[in-house]
């Protein structure tokens, strides 16, 4: 059995690397919420090379414009055919900005059209049981970035199965802290991360 | 008229009559040929290649017979023949017209031959014989032309002019009821930006065609009671004269057309054909740059292509400006061309930075952008690679193009020396009011906190230095082990560069990694001295030096610094600690599996394919609809798999032997063997 790692994904263009304490964080997050086999770090692969074809789960985040490369591009194609799941946070949570209409329009090129993800899907009982929806972040609460609260997520679906999750709700910002930092919450806002990562792993 | 003038236009007259033979038989191999092939369509309906080469077959014929004809009358060029042909069809002659005609005039008993050969009357005998002769061709031809005339006016323009989309043309025989499913004729007209021409295609399987082209299907019947539904959509049906015909316009991905008659159904799958990206590349910037000045310009030039045309081109650029969480974009394009349905063009421009108004930092995203002539489904956009340009930050270039990262937190348990300096003052105010053991066991104390900065600090100047921080001072910490001399610490660090030993010179030609630890230098050697002073209960003589080192630490302080970027530090979650400490109550239950192994849609071909198969023998034309179903769903994720399937599900449909097509589809599906387990390793549960 392979323990489940948290993969960040690296591609040329943009930062990439805009969300370093999320991997730390949703690893706590999964290890404190469920019995999965979780490497205790997370670790950075490259969009075009073939160890992504290693892994089931890899997260893309940022605030710059992405453009893929011709082999990051097909990698990702290839990766998704073979059952990946993306999971990409616009980090400047602006579906105005620049990464939101790249990313989109890099991620609609390469694995087709996107749609939204109805509030009543399995993403949001995975686990844990969201029933609003994709829970809201406190830049959105707080008028940041766009001064939107997304009532929906996006995807791009294979087979009746969210094959790449698009969020422009900033999670990168929200769960961008110490897991050390989470006693202090009230409520532990990362445990939708449980359900993506439920969700990748067994829908 | 004597026998050579006779012989001469016998001759004429004979060789015209065998080119009207030679045509007239020719005529009749050409009607016969053809009768023989419209007679043949309307038996057994005869495929468009047999049909297309008909006519053709028709016209040879006609060359080869008149040939044979003209080749077997050409002794007609001979006077001598001639004449013994008329001898033969007139005895009577007696050979009086041969000798007359081959003999010299001057020759004697040669008027008394030319006399004998005037009184036979030989002209009617031998046209009679040449009508006799031209009758059977003539005949030939005649019934061949009765015999197309009173065929169905169908067959007749199937074999006269034979097109792809005839099949309805062809008769229902007299009394067989009509058969509306069967056949069927699909025109597909491609939208008019592509200049394709249109096509029709008899009774097919599958209809391939450009996206948004305008597909008809037509059958032969009435349009009462039949159905069509596209994928999940219904479909009018209308009908014209005896013909019934759907129309509709070709769908983005493929789909099934099902026509339903009663209770007999057909499929014929829809295959768009889609149009494809305009290819650009971008020539020029070839890498990605950064500017020291947002000054000056850039060519920029691209290549673009498309299999239909270029409408348009453009470069477009996106400015990204801002660190850390704030940043600001700015777009615009540039160089815009329009291409008015070029295959291929060439794109330039040139970007002014100044007129960018760019600012240290920022970043230039740039790329090239085409749009194909696609007015119906489009119109498609195609990109080159983006290449990025930026503008140094200041004083990039004095340092290191890195970007800064923030120093590690400090050790909050290390007094600071400032502390030290106030603890040691305060010792020495109240030093004539204690005892000795205890002004040596206070100044001891602070003697070690001195101890626990130095050490601090040493780690401070051994990590620049890039050696094991801890070995030096580890070392000096050790009790067992004398400590070093300042000269001994700095002959250390020097070591740790491999400067070497011998320029210690402070003032001079200083080493480089005595210039950049001097003033922490100065406070470690400092803070040496009063340690040693603090150790043997002198407080007042080590003060100086504290006060020395302080003054070197804010020195360093103020000192201008170089902060490398590095990979930011990997926190290790320490998973046994935290696992399932959270509260789980509103987690839902249920058991988890893991996720199907990756590809398992190419299993399920592989299934569905077999049992298909296996549904052939007992009821061959569900298996071909199940084949039909399965090439459908084939057609965009594997399309080797499905055009051999469309090869097997053709050759089924025309009842020939399709076990090496069935084979070939069968080991499409297996696919390529795969080298190594891919996809996902994780496959526990929990």
């Amino acid at each position: 059995m392979s323990d489940f790692t948290w993969v960040t994904l690296q591609y040329e263009s943009g930062d990439w690397d805009s969300a370093p304490l999320v991997p730390a964080n949703i690893i706590d997050t999964i290890a404190r919420y469920t019995n999965i086999d979780v490497a205790p770090a997370g670790i950075v692969v490259p969009l075009s090379s073939p160890d992504l074809l290693r892994f089931p789960f890899a997260f893309l985040t940022g605030h710059l414009p992405v453009r893929f490369t011709s082999a990051e591009r097909d990698r990702l194609v290839e990766w998704i055919g073979r059952g990946g799941f993306l999971f990409v946070d616009d980090h400047n949570h602006d579906i105005d900005g620049a990464f939101h209409k790249t990313v989109t329009e890099e991620l609609s090129r390469a694995l087709g059209p996107m749609v939204d993800v109805p509030n009543d899907s399995p993403l949001y009982r995975s686990f844990f049981t969201f029933a609003e929806g994709p829970p809201a972040t406190s830049h959105e609460l707080n008028g940041w970035g766009d001064n939107l609260v997304h009532k929906h997520l996006k995807a791009v679906m294979r087979e009746g199965r969210i094959a790449a999750l698009f969020s422009n709700k900033d999670y990168s910002s929200e769960w961008g802290y110490h897991p050390d930092n989470k006693r202090f919450q009230s409520v532990d806002n990362t445990k939708f991360a449980v359900n993506v990562v439920v969700y990748a792993l067994t829908s | 008229m004597n026998a050579r003038d006779l012989v001469r236009r016998a001759r004429v007259a004979l060789g015209v009559a065998a080119l009207a033979s030679a045509t007239l038989w020719g005529l009749a191999a050409c009607f016969a040929t053809l009768a023989l092939g419209a007679m043949g369509d309307w038996a057994f309906g005869l495929p468009l290649a047999v049909r297309r080469v008909l006519f053709p077959l028709a016209i040879a014929s006609f060359a080869v017979k008149a040939l044979h004809v003209l080749w077997r009358a050409r002794r007609v060029r001979e006077p001598g023949a001639v004449a013994l042909w008329l001898e033969e069809r007139v005895p009577a002659l007696d050979y009086a017209l041969v000798t007359a005609a081959e003999r010299s005039p001057s020759l004697p008993r040669i008027d008394a031959l030319e006399r004998a050969a005037a009184a036979v009357e030989f002209v009617a005998p031998a046209t009679g014989e040449v009508a006799r002769r031209l009758a059977t061709p003539i005949g030939i031809a005649a019934a061949s032309l009765v015999l197309l005339l009173f065929l169905p006016p169908g067959i007749v323009s199937r074999v006269r002019s034979p097109a792809a989309g005839d099949a309805l043309d062809h008769p229902v025989a007299a009394g067989a009821a009509v058969d509306r499913l069967v056949p069927i004729v699909a025109r597909v007209s491609p939208p008019a930006y592509s200049g394709l021409p249109a096509q029709s295609l008899d009774d097919p399987s599958a209809i391939g065609g450009l996206v948004a082209s305008a597909v008809t299907v037509e059958g032969r019947g009435s349009a009462e009671g039949l159905s069509a539904r596209l994928g999940e959509a219904s479909l009018a049906v209308t009908g014209s004269g005896a013909r019934w015909s759907i129309r509709f316009a070709m769908p983005r991905h493929p789909v099934a057309l099902r026509l339903a008659d009663g209770a007999r159904d057909r499929l014929v799958i829809l295959e768009p054909l889609p149009d494809s990206a305009p290819v650009v590349g971008l020539l020029a910037p070839a890498k990605d740059a950064v500017f020291r000045e947002p000054a000056g310009t850039v060519e920029l030039s691209a290549e673009v292509r498309d299999d239909f045309g270029v409408a348009d081109a453009w470069f477009e650029y996106i400015v990204s400006s801002g660190e850390g969480e704030s940043f600001t974009f700015r777009s615009g394009v540039l160089g815009r061309v329009e291409a008015h349905g070029a295959q291929s063009t060439a794109l330039r421009a040139t970007l002014h930075l100044e007129a960018l108004a760019l600012k240290p930092g920022d970043l230039v995203h740039l790329r090239a952008v085409a749009r194909d002539r696609n007015d119906v489904a489009g119109p498609d956009t195609g990109v080159s690679e983006t290449r990025t340009l930026r503008i140094a930050r200041r004083g990039e270039y004095d340092s290191i193009a890195v970007e800064g990262a923030p120093p590690p937190d400090a050790d909050k348990s290390v007094l600071s020396e400032r502390m030290l300096i106030l603890l040691t003052e305060d010792l020495q105010r109240r030093r004539p009011k204690l005892k000795h053991d205890v002004l040596v066991a206070e100044a001891g104390s602070i003697a070690r906190e001195q101890a626990k900065l130095r050490k601090q600090v040493s780690k401070v100047i051994f990590a620049r230095l890039g050696a094991d921080a801890e070995s030096e001072e580890s070392q000096a910490l050790d009790d067992s082990a004398p400590p070093k001399t300042p000269e001994e610490m700095l002959r250390a660090a020097d070591a740790a560069t491999n400067v070497g030993t011998s320029a210690l010179d402070f003032e001079g030609d200083e080493t480089p990694v005595v210039a950049v630890n001097r003033t922490l230098l100065e406070a470690y050697n400092a803070m040496w001295d009063a340690e040693r002073e603090l150790q043997i209960a002198e407080p007042a003589k080590a003060l100086p030096f504290m006060r020395a080192a302080l003054d070197a630490i804010q020195r360093a302080r103020a000192a201008e610094r170089m902060y490398l970027r590095g990979r930011p530090p990997v926190a290790i979650v320490d998973l046994d600690k935290v696992r399932l400490a959270g509260k789980r109550d509103d987690a839902g239950g249920g058991s988890r599996a893991p996720r199907l192994a990756v590809d398992s849609s190419a299993a399920r071909r592989v299934r569905r394919l077999d049992g298909a198969l296996a549904l052939l023998r007992a009821n061959p034309a569900a298996a071909v609809d199940s084949l039909l179903l399965l090439r459908v769903d084939a057609i965009a994720p594997d399309p080797a798999f499905a055009a051999a399937l469309g090869i097997a599900i053709d050759s089924l449909r025309a009842g020939h032997d399709a076990t090496a097509a069935i084979a070939r589809a069968r080991r499409a599906a297996g696919g390529a063997p795969l080298a190594q387990r891919a996809g996902t390793p994780w496959d526990g549960a929990w």
